[in-house]
């Protein structure tokens, strides 16, 4: 674990541009050796739980006495339930991206938590994860409305006369809210994941002054440690929080179909989607 | 976006962040000294990544597990509408089946009491015919009876009026004309009450 290993003295801390104190996150390869991490972690686990497809209860195979396939599975219902519930009958159609979205952040918050550093904790991978949510957004938002007509949503409602200024620089905040949608995706995941390490760092350094045990061998009690749970539970709510609000940019831009959908069936627009 | 067009967009974003990230053709460190360490290039190849993971990922593993979960919902659904017909389908057969028992049971009582009232009209008939069978016997004894009693009496007469004729030669110790006293034996006999036995 990173708060045992040091960052400083770690052969994987120096795979980063910043390695050591500074603790800015990987370089270019250390971020591709993080991100191969992540993604052979992520793709042993699924070639391992699909030996179990087959079955019709998800019991098996279990890892350390869990249901993998059956994790991966409750991820899967509990994705699908957050699009139905946020975005509407509709969301459906999302879950596969949404839970790329949540295994790529969740895994690689995972990884911070027993590495130096990890892809989540780089705001440079995070910006790219944000970009390719918030494009994703635009795309459907397109698809739904058309170009122009979703365009014509930053500028709010239709005004008329000398108003038409108002709804010019309605469209100019809009459009800047949405370019800061993805730096406050990407800061938000960056600064939790990136804090957590400083803050175990911070906390074994305490440690290294308070009681220091083997002098110049750097090795101290790793109070740092003692976040580890609250680590644990920022990787399930970060990589949720990121899923959660791609989710309502989603309802936001294509909440129309639901009202479509209302029209033509009779059916009730989630609450969610508005 | 097609599969195809994805990851030749993706692969070649991820060399074009290479380049631009290991080249440091965009030189950020402004902002890294003011906290915000933003490497583009890095950025880039992400998006990159991220454009060749997405249906990978999708192919590898989601939709082979969101197929196999539709399948074992899809199952479950068919086995449970199978247990719902089978469910009618007895409950069907469980009325048929009482309907049929109380059908049965009303024949059989039906004909319990058909056989009951057949024997009881047997019953009366053998009844009738025994009673008129005893009453013939009876009739038949009576008249048997009563020609014995007659047959009786007629010998009894003769008896008597021989036993009278003797007594009375014994009596008078002479010979009468034998006709003739018969003739009057028997006229006093006649008038003579016999007593009923």
């Amino acid at each position: 674990m990173e708060v045992w290993i040091g960052t400083s003295t770690s052969w994987l801390a120096a795979a980063g541009e910043h390695g050591g104190k500074e603790h800015h996150g990987p370089g270019f390869w250390g971020l591709v050796f993080y991100i191969g991490l992540v993604l052979a972690i992520l793709f042993g686990l699924m070639s391992f739980a699909k030996t179990g497809l087959k079955s019709r209860v998800f019991t098996k195979p279990t890892l350390f006495g869990l249901p993998v396939l059956g994790a991966f599975e409750q991820i899967y219902l509990f994705i699908e339930q957050l699009c139905v519930g946020t975005i509407g009958a509709h969301g459906r159609k999302y879950v596969v991206m949404i839970m790329v979205f949540w295994m790529l952040v969740f895994f690689s918050n995972l990884v911070a938590l027993f590495f130096p550093t990890a892809p989540t904790a780089d705001l440079s991978f995070n910006l790219g994860l944000a970009l390719v949510s918030i494009g994703y957004v635009q795309w459907e938002g397109i698809k739904a409305n058309g170009l122009f007509g979703h365009f014509r949503h930053f500028a709010g409602p239709k005004l008329g006369g000398m108003l038409i200024l108002i709804s010019l620089i309605i469209f100019v905040i809009e459009i800047i809210s949405e370019l800061m949608k993805n730096v406050s995706l990407s800061l938000r995941l960056y600064g939790n994941i990136d804090g957590g390490h400083r803050a175990a760092d911070a906390m074994n350094e305490l440690g290294k002054n308070i009681i220091p045990l083997g002098g110049d061998t750097g090795l101290s009690i790793p109070i740092g440690a003692f976040l580890m749970p609250i680590k644990l539970l920022t990787c399930v709510v970060q990589a949720m929080i990121f899923c959660l609000l791609t989710c309502v940019y989603l309802s936001l831009v294509t909440h129309h179909e639901d009202e479509h959908h209302e029209e033509g069936h009779g059916q009730p627009v989630p609450a969610g989607a508005h | 976006m097609p599969i195809g067009v994805a990851l030749i967009v993706g692969a070649a974003l991820m060399f074009a962040g290479m380049y631009v990230s290991t080249a440091k053709l965009i030189d950020l460190s402004a902002l890294a000294e003011q906290g915000i360490p933003l490497d583009l290039g890095k950025t880039i190849a992400t998006v990159g990544v991220l454009l060749i993971l997405f249906p990978v990922i999708k192919f590898f593993f989601v939709a082979p597990l969101m197929e196999a979960i539709q399948t074992r919902n899809t199952e479950l659904e068919k086995t449970f509408s199978e247990a719902e017909e089978l469910r009618t389908e007895m409950a069907s057969m469980k009325s048929d089946y009482e309907r049929r028992l109380a059908d049965t049971e009303a024949k059989a009582r039906e004909q319990i009491q058909a056989q009951i009232r057949e024997a009881q009209e047997l019953r009366k008939s053998l009844m009738a015919e025994a009673t008129s069978r005893a009453d013939e016997m009876v009739k038949r004894a009576q008249d048997e009876i009563e020609a014995e009693r007659q047959k009786a009496l007629g010998g009894i007469r003769l008896q008597v009026a021989n036993l009278s004729l003797m007594a009375a030669e014994k009596i008078l110790k002479e010979s009468v004309d034998t006709e003739r006293n018969r003739k009057i034996v028997e006229e006093f006999i006649d008038t003579v009450e016999v007593p009923a036995s």
